[in-house]
């Protein structure tokens, strides 16, 4: 049993254990891994393969155990640190202590949004990401993308979502329309909303986190932490209501064999949705 | 089992049929159009009415190459649509090809159900075409060239 912290409370020693352990991770070539699996597993709704991760009522448990996961090797390097979590409805600005000098460095520079502060700048040696999206081996963000500005949701948002009394609703993927899963994943419905949430954050971010290797960037984690505890704090609102869909589709459904129910097992993991609606044996926030 | 079956299927509005090929807005044309505006229509080109083993059309519905902000974007889309398919709401009928580049390199781009584009840059939005998806990718890369080793991710 460890705690999860809000960055914002985090000492300077905690800090610095966090990022040593994550640029261990690094080095030894763990890391990469994860962003490869989070690729791997990023399969969208217009495809008719399972989706474990994005677009699908398991998004939640699916990232609880990809955080899980990333502990536990986070942990095996220094087994004091564990994942922050990041509330961006509060620290909504790039003067937050999240991106100073000490933590995870600042926005990008015009141009080309190469992170240039920070224990991951690329300058610092420390951190070289694969060129799978742009040619370029830094990290790169752009806050706020100015071309077309974007602002981090702010409480409302996250209260509206915390508001539905029903997990997910048909059919179950990115246009679902109501239901807590797809209003916090944020995906834009026609007519309707456009991006919230979750992804807003990855829009807001931009550069590396806007791509399809998301996880390059460490925020990551502290973003998914937060999403993490807000299903928490649903499960709270609504002690009654349950992880849907609770049984397997009808054959007939063309989502059947695409998405997880409450008891199928997600890969990579074999874990199922049921065995991780509780994470308070594991871990806490405070 | 006939995809073409005939003008009488088309919503109004529609092109009229013209030699050897049918015009005939499928579901995802239709989305398109509704919002993207500026989008043709999709064309089905029959390969002979009813012809035996006839399984799917090519299409060709949208095509692109421009200069925006500097970088040369170029898309092509060719959508498979199977044959009898049936639009299903939240179901995409379509399986898209789709070429799409940003100063020569490939953009690669995958699909919502409803027919919108996300790129390997843009990853959490969608678009309702490849033009705006091929822009925002531009957008989003600043003066970053695309990565010419991408893996495929469709």
């Amino acid at each position: 049993m460890h705690s999860r912290k809000n960055q914002r409370d985090l000492t300077r020693t905690e800090k610095k254990r966090l990022v040593d352990a994550i640029l261990e991770l690094k080095r030894s070539g763990r890391y990469d891994d994860f962003v490869t699996l989070h690729r791997q597993y990023y399969v969208t709704d217009g495809e008719s393969r399972p989706r474990p991760a994005h677009m699908t009522p398991s998004f939640f448990p699916w990232h609880r155990q990809y955080l899980l996961e990333f502990e536990k090797a986070l942990q095996s390097v220094d087994p004091r640190v564990s994942v922050p979590y990041w509330d961006w409805t509060r620290d909504n600005t790039a003067k937050s202590s999240l991106w100073a000098e000490d933590f995870l460095g600042g926005n990008g520079r015009p141009g080309d949004r190469q992170v240039m502060t920070g224990p991951f700048a690329y300058r610092r040696g420390g951190w070289r990401i694969r060129a799978e999206v742009t040619d370029d081996h830094f990290l790169r963000r752009n806050f706020g993308r100015p071309s077309a500005p974007v602002t981090l949701p702010g409480a409302a948002e996250v209260d509206r979502a915390l508001g539905d009394p029903v997990y997910d609703t048909a059919p179950w993927n990115s246009v679902s329309a109501t239901g807590f899963r797809n209003r916090i994943e944020g995906w834009g419905i026609r007519g309707g909303r456009g991006i919230a949430n979750h992804n807003k954050v990855h829009r807001w971010i931009g550069g590396s986190m806007a791509g399809a290797a998301s996880p390059d960037d460490p925020v990551f984690w502290l973003h998914h932490a937060f999403i993490d505890l807000l299903w928490t704090r649903w499960q709270k609102a609504h002690p009654r209501a349950r992880y849907l869909p609770a049984r397997a589709l009808p054959a007939d459904d063309p989502q059947r064999d695409r998405i997880f129910p409450l008891d199928r097992p997600m890969p990579p993991w074999d874990v199922a949705p049921s065995q991780l609606m509780d994470h308070t044996r594991l871990y806490r926030y405070v | 089992m006939n995809p073409t079956s005939g003008p009488g299927e088309e919503p109004a509005g529609a092109p009229r049929p013209v030699r050897r090929a049918v015009l005939r807005a499928v579901f995802t044309a239709a989305v398109l159009a509704g919002t993207g505006g500026a989008l043709a229509p999709v064309l089905l080109q029959g390969q002979g009415p009813g012809g035996p083993g006839q399984e799917r059309d090519a299409v060709g519905p949208e095509r692109f190459s421009e200069l925006y902000k500097g970088r040369e974007i170029r898309g092509t889309a060719t959508t498979v649509v199977p044959a009898g398919a049936q639009a299903h709401a939240g179901t995409s009928i379509a399986a898209p090809a789709a070429d799409v580049s940003v100063d020569g390199r490939t953009l690669h781009v995958m699909r919502r159900a409803d027919g919108s584009y996300l790129s390997t840059v843009t990853h959490y939005e969608s678009f309702p075409t490849l033009l705006e998806t091929a822009r925002a990718a531009v957008d989003e890369l600043g003066t970053a060239q695309l990565s010419a080793v991408s893996p495929h991710t469709i």
